[in-house]
C-alpha cells in the first residue's frame, strides 16, 4: 500500500492548538481536559490568583497582574482583571505566537474571566489565530451585577472571538439529575465544554475520508456577533448512528435540535471507527435533514478513526445571529415584565421581526427616554444629595444637548463627577433606574459609534459602576443619535465597545425578569403549544418530552 | 376449611369511568358477579382526583347504580390507585445465619424478609404492596419456603410498590366520605392481573399493559413473580386531545372518530382516503385524512408502548413466553394489537369488546371493567392467603393505617 502525505495545509499540525483556561472556572474546565488528556493540544493556565494556578494540572502557567494583585484574585472586579491582564499582555503574546486554533475558557461574571478573556481573544486574533471562547453565565443567584459583567465580557467576546459558545450555569439542571451531586453538576458542564473542544480538534486535526478543514468551520461559524450552536455525540452497537444524533441534539446549547432549524450553515462531522458503513452515515444525514431547513448549507465531514473502535462520533456546529435567538426570548419577556417597562420591551420585539437593524433606535428610544425619568422621580426624596445632580442634568441636557454638544459633554462628566461621593451609600434605590439608564447606554453607542474603536487606548482607567451609572445616563439622554463622533472626548464609552446592531442589546434591561436569560435555548415549547384539555396542568415531562403534547407535533420538529 | 360465601366489591376510580363491581365468593372459591355499576368520572384527571366534589358525586352515582343492580347494601369496598407517583421497585434482602445456626429458622427468614421491604423511598411516600418474589439459599434460586434447610445465607426477593401518601389518602378520603369503608387499597394493574393473567400465564411470564383514559399501568409477571409494575400518565384521553390538536376537532368530535375511524395499526393501506362522521341529519359532518388520524394516534400509542417498554428490566422482554396482554378501554383501539406486536415482538392478546356493553348489562369480560373485577379476586386471594382473618384490633388499625399489611 502506497501511502501519502495530505498537504500540510490542509491540517493543522497538533503543535498549533492551545488551550487557554482562564480564572477559577476556566482552571476547572482545563482540569477535567487535561483528565480527558486530549492528545496534542496544550494547556495554558492563566489567572491572577496563585493559589487555583500553582494548583492546576496545565503545563503552562502565566500569573496575571504580578504587580497589580500580587498572587490574590481580582476579587471579581473585571476591572482589575483587565489591567491584571495588561500587565502580563507580553508574556501571553509570546505563549500564542504561531497558534492556530486557540480555545479560550473562561467563566464569565467574575474579574479574572470577564475582564481579561475579551484581551486574550484579541491577543490572539491579533497573533492570527482562530479563537474559539466557550464561556460559562454565572448562576443567577449570583445577582445582577455578577450578571452584567458577564453580559459586558461576552458582548464583546461576541465580536471579537471567530466563534463564542455560551453555556449557562443556570441551566446546568438539565444536564444531570436533581438529586445529584453539585460537583456532578459542574463536573457535567465541564465535561461538556471538555467535548466540544475535543471534538473541534478532532475535526480540524486529523484529515478525514471526506475532509472538513478550518475554512469550513469558519463558513459554518460565518455570521458575525453570532452564538455558535454546538452538539456532539457519542453512541456504539446496533443502532449507533441515530443515538449518536440523538445525544448530539440532546446537547443544551441545541435546544433538542429545535434551533437548527434556522441554521444557515451546518456543518456535520462524522467519526467512527473501520466499521462505519456508509448505510450508516446516510441513515444519521437523512434523520439529520428532519432537523435542519432544506435551505440549509450542509458541510459534511467524515473521518475514519481506528481509536475510536465501535463508536460513532457526531460533531453538529452552526451559528445563529443573534438577534435571532433573543427575538423569541424578548417575547416571553415582555409578558413578565412589569407594566412600566412594557412599552418598550414591547416595541422592539414587535419590530425586529421585520427590521431588526433600522426601526428600533428610533421608536425605543423614545418611551425609555421617558421610563427612566419616571424611573428617577422617587429617588429624589429617597436619596437628594445624589439625585439632585442627576437631575439637574438631566434638566441641562436635554435643553444644551442640541445647540452645542461637546462642551456639554464635558460639563456633564465633571457636574457627575462631583456628585461621586454622595452617591456612594444610597446603592439600593439607584438598582431600580439601573436597567434602563443601561440600555440607553447601548442604544446610544450603538446609534452613534458607526465603526468599532478597538484598542486606541484600552489602560484608560475606568470608574467605579456604581458611580458610572449616572453618568452614562444622561449622556445617552442627552445625546441624540444623529451627533458626531463623542468618543473621542468621552472617557466612559468601553474603548472595546462592539458596532453593537441595537438589537440584541435592547433586551438587557429586562434582565433581572428572567433567570435564563442570555441563553438562547428558552423552555419556549411549554408556553406556545396549547395542550388542549390538559391546559395548565404540571408539565407530564418524561425524558425530556412533554408528554401531554401530541407525539405526532413533537415529532415532526 | 368451610367457609361462608362471601360478598366482595371492587371499586376503581378511573379517568374516564368510575366503577364498582359486586361480587360473590363461593365457599368453592369460584366468583360470581351480582353487579356493577359504572358512570363516567368527572374530577379525576390521569389517576389523581383534581375535583373533589365532582369526583364524589360520580362515586355516590356508581354507587346507586352497583346496588340497584347487585341488591346488595355495599359497606366496604377494595380500592384501586393509580397515577404517575406509584412505583415498583425490586429489593433483595439477605440474611446471613449466625454460626452456630446450619439449619434456616422461621424467624431468619423474616429477618431476610424485613430487610427486603425496607426500600428507601421518598420521605412522602407510602409503601402500598411488598409482594414476595422468590427466596434464596446461598444464593440459589428456591421459590418455596426455604425454612428448615441447611445454608449459610437466606436471601428474601421481595417488589415493593410505593406512591406519594397524600394522593392516595385522596382517594380514600373520597370513598369514606360517601360513606364507604375500605378494605384494602391495590396498585391498579395488580389487581387487573389477577383477572386477566391465569397462573400458567404468569410462570411463562406474561406482561400486563392496562391502557385507561388518564393512565397506562403494567405489571409484568416473570416465573410466577412479580417483576416490574407501575404507571405511565398517558391514556385514551391523550388520543383525544392529540386528534383534537392535530386537527382542530372539539373533543366530542375527535373522541367519536378515535373510537369509530381510528387505526393504531401502521399498516399504509388502512390510511387512504378520508375519515367521515355523519350528524343526525345523515351530512358528512367532519372529515380528516386517515393518514393524519391514525398517524396521530398511532405515534401517541407507540410511544406509550415504548416508555413502558424501556421501564421493563433489560432483557424482561425476551423471557415473556405467554405474551402480552393489552386491557383498559383504549386497548379496544382498532390495530392496537398489531402496533403493540410490533413495539414488543411478543404474542399479543386482547379481549374483544362485547356486543352488549353499551346496554344495562355490561359483559363483565370487558376489558374496561377488568381492574375493578379483578379487585374482587384480589379480595378473594387474600382471604384465602390470610389464614386469619384480621380480628376487631386489627380492623381497628386498618381504619387508621390504611397503608400496607
Amino acid at each position: 500500500m502506497i501511502s501519502y502525505q495530505r498537504d500540510s495545509r490542509e491540517t493543522i499540525p497538533a503543535s498549533a492548538v492551545k488551550i487557554i483556561g482562564l480564572g477559577g472556572a476556566g482552571a476547572n474546565m482545563l482540569e477535567r481536559i487535561a483528565l480527558d488528556s486530549i492528545e496534542g493540544a496544550e494547556l495554558l493556565a492563566l489567572n491572577t490568583d496563585i493559589r487555583t494556578l500553582a494548583s492546576c494540572l496545565a503545563k503552562d502557567k502565566i500569573q496575571l497582574g504580578v504587580n497589580l494583585t500580587k498572587g490574590l484574585g481580582t476579587g471579581g472586579d473585571p476591572e482589575l482583571g483587565q489591567q491584571a491582564m495588561l500587565e502580563a499582555e507580553n508574556a501571553v503574546r509570546a505563549a500564542l505566537v504561531g497558534q492556530r486554533i486557540v480555545f479560550v475558557c473562561a467563566g464569565l461574571g467574575g474579574g479574572t474571566g470577564s475582564g481579561a478573556a475579551p484581551i486574550i481573544a484579541r491577543i490572539a486574533r491579533e497573533e492570527g489565530a482562530f479563537v474559539v471562547v466557550f464561556a460559562t453565565m454565572p448562576f443567577f443567584f449570583e445577582g445582577r451585577r455578577r450578571r452584567e459583567q458577564a453580559e459586558t465580557s461576552l458582548n464583546q467576546l461576541a465580536v471579537l472571538s471567530n466563534a463564542l459558545v455560551t453555556f449557562d450555569n443556570n441551566r446546568m439542571g438539565e444536564l444531570v439529575l436533581a438529586k445529584q451531586g453539585i460537583h456532578e453538576a459542574f463536573g457535567a458542564a465541564d465535561r461538556m465544554i471538555s467535548e466540544s473542544i475535543k471534538a473541534v480538534i478532532r475535526l480540524v486535526i486529523r484529515p478525514g475520508l471526506i475532509n472538513v478543514g478550518l475554512d469550513d468551520l469558519m463558513s459554518a461559524l460565518r455570521t458575525t456577533r453570532s452564538r455558535c450552536l454546538f452538539g456532539s455525540g457519542i453512541a456504539d452497537g446496533k443502532d449507533r448512528a441515530l443515538k449518536a444524533l440523538r445525544n448530539a441534539l440532546s446537547s443544551p446549547l441545541l435546544d433538542q435540535g429545535s434551533l437548527l432549524k434556522e441554521a444557515q450553515t451546518v456543518l456535520v462531522h462524522l467519526s467512527g471507527g473501520e466499521s462505519l458503513t456508509l448505510y450508516e452515515i446516510e441513515l444519521l444525514m437523512r434523520s439529520l435533514q428532519k432537523h435542519v431547513p432544506e435551505t440549509a448549507h450542509v458541510l459534511f465531514g467524515a473521518a475514519i478513526d481506528p481509536a475510536m473502535g465501535d463508536n460513532l462520533s457526531i460533531t453538529l456546529i452552526s451559528a445563529l445571529p443573534e438577534d435571532s435567538l433573543t427575538a423569541g426570548e424578548r417575547d416571553s419577556i415582555s409578558h413578565v415584565s412589569e407594566p412600566a417597562a412594557k412599552p418598550e420591551a414591547k416595541a422592539p420585539s414587535l419590530l425586529d421581526i421585520e427590521n431588526p437593524f433600522l426601526e428600533i433606535d428610533r421608536k425605543a428610544e423614545a418611551p425609555v427616554a421617558i421610563e427612566t425619568r419616571e424611573s428617577g422621580q422617587p429617588l429624589v426624596e429617597a436619596s437628594p444629595a445624589a439625585d439632585e445632580s442627576g437631575d439637574h442634568q438631566d434638566a441641562l441636557s436635554i435643553t444644551e444637548s442640541r445647540s452645542e454638544p461637546p462642551p456639554e459633554i464635558g460639563v456633564l462628566f465633571q457636574e457627575s463627577e462631583r456628585g461621586e461621593p454622595s452617591e456612594s451609600e444610597p446603592k439600593t434605590p439607584k438598582k431600580e433606574e439601573r436597567p434602563f439608564a443601561e440600555s440607553e447606554l447601548t442604544e446610544a453607542t450603538a446609534g452613534i459609534e458607526p465603526q468599532g474603536n478597538i484598542s486606541d487606548d484600552s489602560s484608560i482607567s475606568r470608574d467605579q459602576p456604581k458611580y458610572r451609572m449616572p453618568g452614562k445616563q444622561l449622556w445617552g439622554k442627552s445625546e441624540p443619535p444623529s451627533k458626531g463622533k463623542p468618543e473621542d472626548n468621552d472617557p466612559f464609552v468601553d474603548d472595546i465597545t462592539p458596532p453593537s446592531p441595537p438589537v440584541e442589546k435592547a433586551p438587557a434591561p429586562q434582565l433581572k425578569l428572567d433567570p435564563k436569560f442570555p441563553s438562547p435555548q428558552s423552555e419556549l415549547p411549554f408556553d406556545i403549544a396549547p395542550k388542549g384539555r390538559f391546559e395548565g396542568e404540571n408539565p407530564n415531562v418524561f425524558d425530556g418530552e412533554d408528554l401531554d403534547l401530541p407525539p405526532f407535533l413533537r415529532k415532526k420538529k | 376449611m368451610a367457609r361462608r360465601t362471601k360478598i366482595h366489591v371492587g371499586l376503581e376510580i378511573g379517568t374516564s369511568k368510575t366503577c364498582i363491581v359486586v361480587g360473590e365468593v363461593k365457599p368453592d372459591s369460584a366468583v360470581k358477579i351480582l353487579g356493577i355499576g359504572v358512570t363516567k368520572s368527572a374530577g379525576v384527571r390521569k389517576g389523581g382526583i383534581s375535583d373533589f366534589p365532582q369526583a364524589r358525586a360520580c362515586l355516590k352515582d356508581a354507587l346507586a347504580k352497583a346496588e340497584d343492580a347487585s341488591d346488595v347494601e355495599i359497606g366496604s369496598v377494595y380500592l384501586s390507585v393509580t397515577g404517575s407517583h406509584m412505583q415498583g421497585v425490586n429489593n433483595r434482602g439477605t440474611f446471613r445465619l449466625p454460626d452456630n445456626q446450619p439449619n434456616i429458622l422461621p424467624e431468619h427468614l423474616e429477618e431476610a424478609c424485613n430487610i427486603a421491604r425496607d426500600v428507601h423511598y421518598p420521605q412522602d411516600h407510602v409503601c402500598l404492596h411488598t409482594i414476595i418474589r422468590k427466596y434464596l439459599v446461598d444464593g440459589l434460586e428456591q421459590s418455596a419456603s426455604p425454612v428448615g434447610l441447611f445454608a449459610k445465607t437466606v436471601e428474601a426477593d421481595f417488589h415493593v410498590v410505593h406512591g406519594i401518601g397524600n394522593r392516595i389518602q385522596n382517594s380514600i378520603k373520597l370513598v369514606r366520605e360517601c360513606p364507604l369503608e375500605v378494605d384494602d387499597i391495590v396498585f391498579a394493574p395488580i389487581a387487573t392481573a389477577q383477572m386477566a393473567l391465569d397462573r400458567e400465564q404468569r410462570l411463562r411470564g406474561a406482561l400486563l399493559i392496562d391502557i385507561g383514559g388518564g393512565t397506562t399501568d403494567y405489571v409484568l409477571y416473570l416465573e410466577g413473580a412479580i417483576a416490574a409494575s407501575g404507571c405511565i400518565p398517558v391514556g385514551g384521553d391523550h388520543v383525544t386531545n392529540d386528534i383534537h390538536l392535530v386537527t382542530g376537532l372539539p373533543f366530542s368530535k375527535a373522541e367519536k372518530l378515535k373510537i369509530l375511524e381510528g387505526n393504531a395499526s401502521s399498516d399504509p393501506s388502512l390510511s387512504v382516503g378520508f375519515a367521515k362522521l355523519t350528524d343526525e341529519s345523515g351530512f358528512a359532518d367532519v372529515e380528516v385524512k386517515r393518514a393524519i388520524l391514525n398517524e396521530v394516534i398511532r405515534q401517541r400509542l407507540e410511544e406509550t408502548l415504548k416508555l413502558v417498554h424501556e421501564r421493563l428490566p433489560k432483557g424482561a422482554v425476551e423471557k415473556i413466553g405467554a405474551g402480552v396482554f393489552l386491557t383498559g378501554g383504549t386497548s379496544l383501539m382498532n390495530g392496537f394489537s398489531e402496533l403493540a406486536f410490533d413495539v414488543f415482538g411478543r404474542d399479543i392478546y386482547r379481549p374483544e369488546a362485547s356486543e352488549n356493553s353499551d346496554s344495562d348489562h355490561p359483559s363483565y369480560r370487558d376489558p374496561r371493567y377488568a381492574t375493578a373485577i379483578g379487585l374482587i379476586r384480589y379480595a378473594q386471594i387474600l382471604e384465602t392467603e390470610n389464614i386469619k382473618p384480621p380480628g376487631c384490633l386489627g380492623k381497628l388499625f386498618r381504619l387508621f393505617w390504611p397503608f400496607g399489611r
